[in-house]
């Protein structure tokens, strides 16, 4: 086994190499690795052949469990968990799962509810709603996909 | 989860590349070298962003090689234990599921899924609750939690639990018509 010396996401030990990372919604990532996408096309001319398999696999999921299709839901996203005074780790949980209740959410980033946080049920209760609210006004396009899937197979 | 992080490397330059094009040939040598690999520390590296800085070319006694260390940003994916993330299903056996977050395998044993749920085999083997409302099968989405990554030298494997609260099926391939 690798020496990680207590590596625990629960209580955001992330060790000293990741302390200082920015870390990466999965929409964010999305849009990121279709640019990178973009330039390898441009470079080479046999752009499938050269996708290392890490790459593709990274880009098929994040594309499939990214739940904001535009990047203006993934900034506002990012802006409004910004405001709680959260740390980077648990405001991409938070981004990626978004939980719908206040007790779903606390099982998601256990650190919440750490002691001395100031974060009450209140303060939780906002946050999820506010990302609720994106979500709806974004995610209808995966919506109608849906619902163009469920009529055609009447 | 994915992390943009900045990393450093020792890279080894033939002199024939010495000329306009120097430094073009570092970063593709670097994107070569680098992109798409594994590391139990930094996890798998999944795109390179770019050039921090390259620092002063140190030559090489005996060869006319030149060292560069070059710092470069990229974003890489690396599981940490505890944490709780969504992921593919990918195969079904009675020993438990192995599903799929990004480049990472994570295994979840049949004695961390749900005791509601047996396993039952067939063409499409499957875990189902016994109402039958509650399916996982190759494809289903779930939400796991990472409880253990071991890492090999080019690979990090996980294990990983859906016996906790909120954590489970999030969606069926095909829902039943």
């Amino acid at each position: 086994m690798s020496g990680e010396e207590e590596e625990n996401a629960a209580e955001l030990k992330l060790g000293e190499d990741f302390v200082k990372a920015k870390c990466l919604m999965n929409g964010e990532v999305s849009l990121i690795l279709d640019r990178r996408l973009e330039q390898l096309q441009q470079l080479s001319e046999d752009p499938l052949n050269q996708m290392p398999q890490v790459f593709e696999k990274s880009l098929q999921y994040v594309k499939r469990f990214s739940r904001y299709n535009n990047p203006d839901a993934v900034r506002q996203v990012r802006e409004i968990l910004s405001r709680h005074q959260l740390a980077e780790f648990e405001l991409v949980v938070l981004g990626n799962l978004c939980p719908e209740t206040v007790e779903e959410a606390i099982a998601m980033v256990p650190s919440l509810k750490d002691k001395g946080r100031g974060l009450d049920d209140e303060a939780i209760e906002k946050m999820l709603t506010d990302l609720a609210l994106i979500k709806s006004s974004s995610s209808s396009g995966h919506l109608l996909k849906k619902l163009g899937f469920g009529l055609a197979s009447l | 989860m994915f992390f943009h992080i900045i990393l450093e490397r020792n890279m080894q330059l033939h002199p024939r590349h010495f000329g306009s094009r120097l430094r073009d040939k570092l970063v593709s040598k670097l994107v070569k070298e680098v992109e798409g690999t594994c590391s139990g520390r930094h996890g798998f590296v999944v795109a390179i962003m770019g050039i921090e800085h390259v620092g002063k070319g140190l030559i090489r006694d005996g060869t006319g090689f030149v060292t560069f260390p070059v710092k470069y940003k990229c974003v890489v994916f690396r599981p940490f234990k505890g944490e709780i993330l969504e992921a593919v299903v990918t195969m079904v056996n009675k020993m438990g599921f192995f599903a799929e977050t990004g480049p990472v395998q994570v295994f979840v044993s049949n004695h961390l899924i749900p005791d509601d749920m047996e396993f039952q085999s067939g063409d499409t083997p499957n875990y189902i609750t016994s109402d039958g409302s509650v399916k996982i099968q190759k494809d289903s989405e779930v939400r796991l939690k990472i409880i253990g990554t071991r890492v090999d030298a080019t690979e990090i494997f996980c294990i990983g639990t859906i016996k906790d609260d909120f954590l489970g099926v999030i969606s069926d391939p095909g829902a039943a018509a």
